[in-house]
């Protein structure tokens, strides 16, 4: 490695890779998931603990998953529980899965599948888990759909004890057809509100649509293309932060969706990832297909009288932003997660597969 | 106690209790006020004091015997016996002086009588004589009261018979006042004559008051008219308005009618005076405008005012407000002239003649405080002056600027970018130089108005740069669509105008600042140290107002921003055609590449279309190295890295996992190419990036796609022929080679079944597009 790296590196991927996440449920460790991505080989998911000391990565668990990954993650309220979006050639596929008890063998055998969302006509682009703790519902995201699952409830509590039975029973899911049915749409991805468990947000091409899961009607949008990521502010309510492929970072508040409160520079060539860190809510955490990382603070409006007048500041001003610029890595980073568990560090993934967890806490103190 | 007393006291003062017991029919009393100033003895009636008058002897010896022995009973003894004694002969000498008193008023009274009996007998003659007096005169005043009376009504009438004659005569001789004009005396005949008039005017005098009054009235007529002639000395005029007063004429209508009169005047005045001013101004003769209408000058009006001010002395508040409201007329009239913009020298001229008609106004109305107020004026108007012209000269730039918009779709210029930025250039520095020169004049006038500004000015000069610029870097803003920041209500405005906003404009506008901050700001500066420097007689607390490295920081990290702006827009773009490239075709169903695809002509169009303006605008970079001069000439070339493709076929037949590592080996011990490096404003760098930029997107479209070989080899094919094209744009060739083989990579890796297409073939396809795309840049043209 060149230069001093103050990351601990985990090269325990042997492929290249887009996804990690980060493992909410797991209340003993500060875990990650880490899913590959190849074409040809087969894929691994590798669950990645950071030891107590905090020194070192460790594979806790390498498990063998059919397809490349395109999409991973982790069950908020059960650790052993995670969801894939994967593609194997023109066929895709969104499915649910179960680490099986180890007893003892570290090594590799194949996750227990729980279901497959089967009802997917368009490529699959990602799925959703209520992020802010236990709910019965689950969404999927294709190019055209967007799919409300529903958990069975009946199960919720054998689930604890017995694996089989976490189920979800796709006859009672909604499907959302939307206006201009189709690839028009072209949704690429979204995020769930932390703060309302029936509003998603949608990347479309040229905007970022709202839903309401109830009436499974579109609420909102922000006219903004290409748009990569959203994230929602986990503190704020009505807050969240945008990364674009050329504008940068932006961050937006709902109620006055035509504007951007504020602007950030984002990354060198287009921005792919932004994270907000789910506790200290002025920190921002960016990837970019330039290989670095960026570490951004953010002064948001709040409703408080006093922070107002920052509504006015000129978006472009860029002073405060930057705290660092994480530029250790050989390739593209598309995989990003804070660690909820600790969440002053974060895991990043870079496409030749190296995960690299790093703590910013230096930088908190200082502040 | 009797022993606070002096014992000396004692006795006088016994002596006069006793006579004032005497005399005093009260004793009582007289013995209180003697007893209040000493030891009040009846109040503590104490057993042992003699003089009390309850005293009781019994009791005393009592307490004597008691309280004294044998000694001291002897001596109290001898003490009052000694006491009796002087008693006794105060006693006597009473009685004695009582006597002499009586024997001496025995003697008076006696005198008295004998006195008294002579006295009556003079008296009675005396009552007698007066008597007789008394008849007589009663006499005399009864034999001549007939004639008095009679004496004193013919008095009476002879008055009154005066009166009348006076009255009869009151019209004639106000007529002979008239005639010789002696209108004082006149008024005071009137005056005096006035009472009778009242009293009788209605029966008796009827004529003579009418013959009287209507002379008067010709007083008052003729009086009238004086006041109004001004050939009239003022004196005679002051006099006449005095007489009309005591005439009860109201004189305050007078004074407002003339007052209005004067308005009339002065407001004729204005209007000429603004006739000639904006005659003038269009005849732009800049001599005339300072000059007055001939019919009336300032001086005339000075002069009737300071009649005026004679003439009524109260009237003096009125006139300042008339005189002030004058000149604040003329000076909104410059106000408004600024508004249209005009010379310092036209601004000077009027100046200065108002400035002079101030100082003659001040001669006679030092009270209106004309030249404080002229010096209020004269700093708005000044410091309008300078703020228009700053506004101005930045309307005169956005609309160099703007004109490329306009001028570019109706026209083809040969290179519109560089024209405008020539002219934003040119009018920026020359403008600014012009402003400077402009305000130099208004310093070097030797007018004492605004000599008394000159700090002021330079401040306001100074402050109007840094205004001007920071507006301008607003403007700036604003024309490439970000300018919502300055103005939020109109965001919404702007925003829409972002889509339209022609890339090429922000790159002038990155040059322009540019521009501004390395050579229009250290002239101006150096300029401003010239002429300007000095002022600061307000707020050194907040420095200087112009700052240049303030605004110098302000256009630099604008000129990046532009820059920066720039390149995204360009990209962006074609970021868009790469999307669309990318996302559209079903690339596990790919046919065999027949041609180059099409988007890399519309990739290289855009590219060149970016090379257009980017010669119109940036400076060539410094350090040029040799360009190719034959563009077939480097298909040869395309090829120049067998390693790679033989190292392509090789790992075809291994393990796709080893050729991961291998790959991931080769890129370790590469040299990390350096594709993001800091944007330069010359021609080859942001060509450059931009390229660079376009690639980095191409490897990552390329990324998210699986591919089948044919789609493979159609990327494979389409970036040898960049390969070979892009080096027409760019001398960076190390940085493409590298990018394109990252493409080349990505593809690969995400290929199921990554055979290269063979050599020949691939220099064939190369070779036909490439002549192909020479014959039509042949016809075209």
């Amino acid at each position: 490695m060149r230069g001093p790296s103050t990351g601990i590196v985990y090269g325990g991927l042997k492929y290249q890779a887009r996804c990690i996440t980060d493992v909410k449920a797991d209340v003993d460790h500060t875990s990650f998931l880490a899913g590959t991505l190849s074409l040809k080989e087969e894929n691994e998911v590798h669950l990645i603990r950071l030891s107590p000391s905090g020194s070192e990565l460790i594979c806790d668990g390498l498990f063998y998953h059919p397809n490349e990954i395109w999409d991973l993650k982790s069950c908020p309220f059960d650790p052993r529980i995670f969801s894939t979006v994967f593609t194997s050639g023109e066929t895709y596929g969104a499915s649910v899965w179960k680490i099986p008890e180890l007893y003892g063998q570290s090594n590799a055998p194949q996750p227990e599948q729980l279901v497959s969302l089967d009802e997917h006509s368009f490529k699959i682009k990602s799925v959703l888990w209520w992020p802010s703790g236990k709910h019965d519902r689950l969404i999927s995201i294709d190019e055209g759909n967007i799919f409300l699952w529903s958990l069975d409830s009946s199960n919720k509590v054998a689930k604890v004890s017995s694996s089989k039975d976490f189920l979800l029973s796709s006859g009672l899911t909604e499907v959302i057809s939307q206006e201009s049915v189709g690839m028009l749409q072209n949704l690429s991805g979204g995020a769930w509100d932390p703060h309302d468990r029936n509003a998603l947000a949608g990347i479309c091409d040229s905007s970022l649509q709202f839903w309401d899961l109830r009436t499974m009607k579109k609420t909102t949008s922000i006219e903004q293309a290409h748009i990569r990521d959203v994230d929602y502010n986990p503190k704020k309510q009505h807050f969240l932060v945008t990364a674009e492929d050329v504008s940068g970072i932006q961050l937006w508040d709902l109620r006055r969706p035509k504007f951007p409160v504020k602007e950030l520079p984002g990354h060198a060539h287009w921005t792919w990832a932004v994270r907000h860190n789910p506790e200290y809510e002025d920190l921002i955490l960016s990837a970019g297909t330039d290989s670095t990382i960026n570490l951004w603070s953010i002064r948001l409006p709040g409703n408080e009288g006093s922070s107002s007048e920052s509504l006015f500041d000129s978006p472009t001003t860029l002073k405060d932003s930057l705290i660092n610029s994480y530029t250790d890595y050989e390739d593209s980073v598309y995989g990003l997660a804070w660690s909820t568990r600790e969440p002053l560090i974060f895991a990043s993934l870079s496409y030749d597969g190296r995960v690299i967890v790093e703590s910013v806490k230096s930088f908190i103190k200082r502040k | 106690m009797a022993e606070g007393v002096p014992p000396m006291d004692e006795k006088a003062k016994r002596t006069r209790d006793l006579l004032a017991s005497f005399y005093s029919p009260d004793a009582s009393a007289a013995l209180g006020v003697g007893g209040g100033a000493g030891v009040s003895p009846r109040r503590i009636a104490s057993p042992d004091s003699i003089n009390s008058p309850f005293f009781d002897p019994e009791v005393y010896m009592s307490i004597l015997v008691q309280k004294l022995n044998m000694e001291g009973l002897l001596q109290k003894h001898v003490e009052m016996a000694a006491e009796i004694k002087n008693l006794d002969t105060d006693l006597q000498m009473l009685v004695y002086e009582n006597y002499n008193k009586f024997i001496n008023a025995t003697e008076t009274i006696k005198r008295m009588k004998n006195n008294i009996v002579g006295m009556e007998t003079n008296m009675e003659q005396l009552l007698v004589k007066i008597t007789s007096v008394q008849s007589k005169s009663d006499l005399v005043n009864t034999s001549l009261f007939e004639k008095r009376e009679h004496i004193e009504k013919l008095h009476r009438t002879r008055n009154l018979l005066r009166k009348v004659q006076l009255i009869y005569d009151l019209p004639t001789r106000l007529a002979k006042c008239i005639k010789v004009e002696a209108y004082a005396d006149a008024v005071r005949y009137f005056i005096g004559a006035k009472p009778i008039f009242e009293a009788y005017g209605d029966s008796s005098f009827q004529d003579c008051k009418r013959a009287s009054e209507e002379a008067i009235d010709l007083v008052i007529k003729n009086l009238q008219a004086k006041i109004y002639l001004d050939s009239e000395p003022i004196e005679a005029r002051a006099e006449a308005v005095v007489l009309l007063k005591q005439l009860n004429f109201p004189v305050d209508n007078l004074k407002t009618k003339l007052l209005e009169k004067l308005e009339d005047y002065l407001l004729k005045f204005q209007d000429e005076y603004k006739d000639t001013g904006v005659s003038a101004c269009n005849a732009t003769e800049s001599s005339d405008i300072g000059q007055l209408p001939d019919t009336v000058s300032v001086g005339d009006i000075s002069k009737i005012i300071r009649a005026y001010l004679i003439i009524f002395p109260d009237s003096e508040k009125r006139l300042i407000e008339l005189v002030q409201k004058l000149f604040n007329r003329r000076y909104g009239i410059i106000q408004q002239r600024i508004k249209e913009r005009m010379t310092p020298a036209d601004l000077l001229n009027m100046m200065r003649a108002i400035w002079e008609d101030v100082n003659v106004m001040d001669e006679i109305l030092a009270e209106a405080a004309l030249p404080a107020f002229s010096l209020e004026a004269a700093r708005s108007i000044v410091q309008q002056y300078i703020s228009t012209s700053f506004s101005y000269l930045l309307d005169e730039i956005t609309d160099a600027l703007g004109k490329s918009q306009q001028t570019q779709k109706e026209v083809v210029e040969e290179c519109p970018y560089q024209n405008t930025l020539e002219a934003s250039k040119k009018t920026i520095i020359q403008g600014s130089l012009d402003l400077l020169l402009d305000f130099r004049q208004l310093l070097d006038d030797n007018l004492e108005l605004l000599a008394k500004l000159t700090d002021l000015i330079v401040d306001w000069v100074q402050e109007g740069f840094q205004g001007f610029f920071e507006k301008l870097n607003e403007q700036f803003l604003v024309l490439c669509g970000r300018g919502y920041i300055a103005n939020p209500d109109s965001c919404q405005v702007d925003a829409v105008q972002m889509d339209k906003v022609q890339a090429g404009l922000v790159l002038v506008l990155a040059q322009l600042s540019v521009f501004i901050e390395q050579s229009a700001i250290p002239t101006i500066t150096e300029e401003i140290a010239a002429s300007f420097s000095g002022g600061g007689t307000r707020a050194y607390e907040h420095g200087p107002p112009f700052v240049p490295g303030e605004i110098c920081r302000i256009f630099h990290s604008a000129g990046e921003r532009f820059l920066l702006l720039y390149i995204n827009m360009r990209t962006q773009k074609i970021s868009v055609l790469l999307k669309k490239r990318f996302i559209t075709p079903n690339w596990m169903k790919h046919k065999e590449p027949r041609e180059v695809h099409m988007f890399v002509d519309l990739l290289l169009q855009e590219l060149e279309a970016v090379g257009m303006e980017v010669k119109q605008i940036l400076p060539q970079g410094l350090v040029r190295r040799h360009r190719h001069s034959d563009s077939l000439g480097s298909t040869t070339s395309s090829r120049s890295n067998p390693t790679r493709e033989d190292k392509l076929t090789r790992t075809n037949t291994q393990r796709a996992r080893s050729q991961f590592l291998e790959s991931h080996l080769a890129k370790l011990f590469e040299q990390k190419m350096e594709i993001f490096t800091k944007v330069q404003h010359t021609q080859e760098s942001v060509l450059s990036t931009i390229i660079k930029f376009c690639l980095k997107s191409l490897q990552e479209f390329v990324r998210l796609q699986t591919f089948n070989r044919s789609g493979f080899q159609q990327i494979h094919l389409d970036a040898e022929y960049l390969k070979n094209t892009l080096k027409e744009f760019v001398d960076d060739e190390a940085a493409i080679d590298f990018l394109l083989k990252e493409v080349v990579g990505a593809a690969h890796e995400r290929c199921l079944d990554p055979i290269p297409l063979e050599a020949p073939i691939l220099d064939r396809l190369i070779s036909i597009k490439l002549s192909k795309s020479k014959e039509q840049s042949q016809t075209s043209p």
